[in-house]
């Protein structure tokens, strides 16, 4: 049986004025059902244009898909009719968005706007789409739900409002909920709580999840596999667990660095990645992040290095992702962090 | 509920009671009666006193504007008719109970002339705006929606609709299609809606980028339904209000018109065409320029009134 979401070579492209923009620049993945991916990166790595793309939202033109499939159920998305598209849209394939407070329609009651893709897919009548809002609302935790369900999106609070939002993207039990960022605008008490509410939500409706996120703390508990992204293009693809603790690529190793971590009693600085990821418009020509890379060699800058398989199903597009000797380096360097810190 | 503290006769109530009168307080606190955004714009431009005032002057003048024909000639005096056996001793008689704004210089009561011209002037203000707004929407909304070539055309238009002076461009039309009311209307209408088309572009433009409409997509609505029922209820607020003030300048607008002889001929009486025959006794019988011109301002005033509050009633996220 075809997996559930195929993203195959994916290339989405802008043709601006400036030049073309290669925002999603072969990106591979799979997704089996009741599976989470997690999607990392920076701003600008392509990570939403991917999943945009996955949800037909960009724009065309400006935006361009120059080649690549991304298949439902085995089913190509792209050749489908807009018609065809718009029933998996909201029904099969579900998105939360990044800021609750714009996401909401502020003309429209809470209910109403979880009511609308019911009434739009499932053929409800008004008033039977209002009672499900209700109880998806009671579901996703907003108390006091038949009340509440009456309120407009300024009446709730920031939390509330990805609450709502969540409901909404639940409403027809979606096979895919995609998530682009869904707790960056929220404070981190809320953030803990809406993850919380995802992975309940996941183990009840056994939906799979795309989760889109610059934060590698949000995916590390919820993600089954990671993908890093790097200017439009996959650095490292892997089990989570994997690429957390044998991430095989600078990037990575750069991102989990400069995490702060509440596990390593070290008091000492945190350790950025220097300089800025490159302009999309002008790629340098061989890997994207060694004018960056601490480990540059002077191959790095001659070709792309290609996605390729180093362990069982992890892969990285680093070309000394192989070499033990290189792998070393980040462990020694790991390790002499941790040292300093003291008791570990 | 706050406020009672138990007092010596008030026994401290049972637990189980008191928080259920708790979660009933806090329950009234958080959501408070439903209403629906009509009612709550509604209730709005209640609180705002002006705008009342406004809405109040506007209704009279309709009222009276409508019923002119039930007791206007009856009471006041025909408005047109000049009755020359009795015209040359009741011309420019000065306000008194028979006529209470006066009569004019062929002895027509001004009271009733005012009346029947408040009936112009709303139908100018309201089918011209009319008129703009259908053009001016469908002009903005083609323009924000296609945007590149279309919205250049439709925009560059409007831009050289507004280098031209508004009342010369208008005195121009009206003397292409003739003098008289129907051209008053396609001469203001015309004119009015590259303001209108501007308003609505732009606040199609802001509303698109909002996040809410890729959530509509996300959701599987189709391009018109996000157009009508996601766009359109958020981007119509500033028309309503703009539309509202413009009915305001068109009457305005058709009194100047009427004044210079370009709209509402004679003997029919509009509040403009009425100034241009006060001018001559601006000193000796100035009822005849006072009660138009009162009429003119109070009227336009209203209608800006009402826009501007209305402006802060259609404001979902306007704080109470």
């Amino acid at each position: 049986m075809a997996p559930l979401l195929e993203v195959d070579d994916l290339h989405m492209h802008f043709f601006t004025r400036d030049g073309v923009v290669k925002a999603c620049d072969g990106v591979s993945f799979t997704l089996e059902a009741g599976r989470t991916l997690g999607v990392v990166g920076e701003s600008g790595s392509g990570k939403s244009v991917t999943a945009m793309t996955v949800m037909r939202l960009i724009p065309e033109p400006p935006g361009k898909v120059v080649s690549g499939d991304i298949r439902f159920k085995g089913e190509s998305i792209l050749s489908m009719s807009e018609k065809d598209q718009r029933k998996l849209r909201g029904n099969r394939i579900a998105m939360i968005f990044q800021d609750p407070m714009t996401s909401l329609n502020p003309v429209f009651r809470i209910g109403q706007q979880i009511a609308e893709p019911l009434r739009l897919h499932k053929d409800m009548s008004r008033t039977e789409a209002w009672a499900a809002a209700v109880e998806l609302l009671d579901r996703v935790g907003i108390p006091q739900a038949e009340e509440r369900a009456r309120n407009y999106p300024h009446e709730f609070s920031g939390g509330m409002r990805q609450r709502a939002m969540i409901a909404m993207a639940l409403a027809c039990g979606p096979d895919i909920l995609i998530a682009d960022e869904p707790t960056t605008a929220l404070d981190v008490t809320i953030q803990a709580q809406i993850l919380e509410l995802m992975q309940e939500i996941q183990q009840r409706t056994e939906s799979a999840i795309i989760m889109i996120t610059h934060d590698l703390g949000v995916v590390a508990d919820m993600a089954d596999h990671i993908m890093v992204m790097y200017a439009g293009k996959a650095v490292e693809y892997g089990p989570a667990d994997e690429v957390f603790y044998n991430p095989l690529h600078p990037y990575t190793w750069g991102l989990l660095e400069s995490l702060p971590r509440h596990d390593v009693d070290d008091k000492g600085a945190l350790c950025p990645i220097k300089g800025q990821p490159p302009s999309l418009i002008n790629l340098p020509p061989g890997c994207a992040f060694s004018p960056r890379c601490a480990y540059a060699k002077p191959e790095c800058d001659k070709k792309v290095p290609p996605l390729v398989e180093i362990d069982n199903g992890h892969l990285s597009a680093c070309l000394f992702a192989g070499d033990i000797d290189f792998i070393c380096q980040y462990e020694n360097r790991v390790k002499r962090g941790e040292d300093s810190g003291g008791d570990v | 509920m706050r406020k009672k503290q138990p007092t010596g006769e008030q026994v401290a109530p049972v637990s189980g009671d008191a928080t259920g009168a708790a979660a009933v307080a806090s329950t009234e606190v958080l959501t408070g009666p439903a209403r629906s955004l009509r009612a709550d714009a509604i209730r709005r431009l209640k609180k705002n006193k002006l705008a009342v005032a406004g809405l109040v002057w506007i209704i009279i003048v309709i009222l009276v504007a409508i019923t002119a024909d039930l007791w206007a000639p009856y009471w006041l005096g025909d408005p047109v008719a000049i009755d020359s056996t009795t015209a040359a001793e009741r011309m420019l008689l000065s306000p008194s109970v028979d006529h209470p704004f006066g009569t004019d210089k062929l002895g027509r009561d001004v009271a009733s002339r005012v009346v029947y011209g408040a009936r112009v002037s709303l139908l100018v203000g309201v089918v011209a705006v009319a008129i703009a707004v259908a053009i001016g929407l469908l002009m903005g909304a083609l323009a924000a929606y296609y945007g590149g070539i279309w919205d250049a055309i439709i925009m560059r238009t409007a831009d050289v609709f507004f280098a031209f002076p508004y009342i010369l461009f208008a005195i121009v039309l009206i003397a292409l299609l003739g003098p008289g009311l129907q051209n008053v209307f396609i001469a203001i209408g015309v004119l009015g809606w590259p303001s209108i088309a501007r308003v609505f572009r732009s606040s199609i433009l802001s509303v698109k980028e909002n996040e809410y409409v890729d959530a509509a997509r996300a959701m599987g609505s189709s391009t018109r339904r996000i157009l009508l029922r996601h766009i359109m209820p958020n981007a119509v607020a500033p028309i309503i209000v703009y539309a509202t003030m413009s009915i305001g300048g068109a009457i305005l607008t058709e009194a100047a018109l009427s004044f210079l002889g370009m709209g509402v001929q004679p003997p029919d009486p509009s509040w403009g065409n009425m100034l241009d025959d006060a001018r001559s006794f601006m000193l000796t019988a100035p009822w005849l320029m006072i009660y138009p011109g009162i009429a003119i301002l109070t009227t336009v005033l209203a209608f800006v009134l009402l826009g501007d509050g209305l402006r802060d009633a259609l404001d979902v996220k306007m704080k109470e």
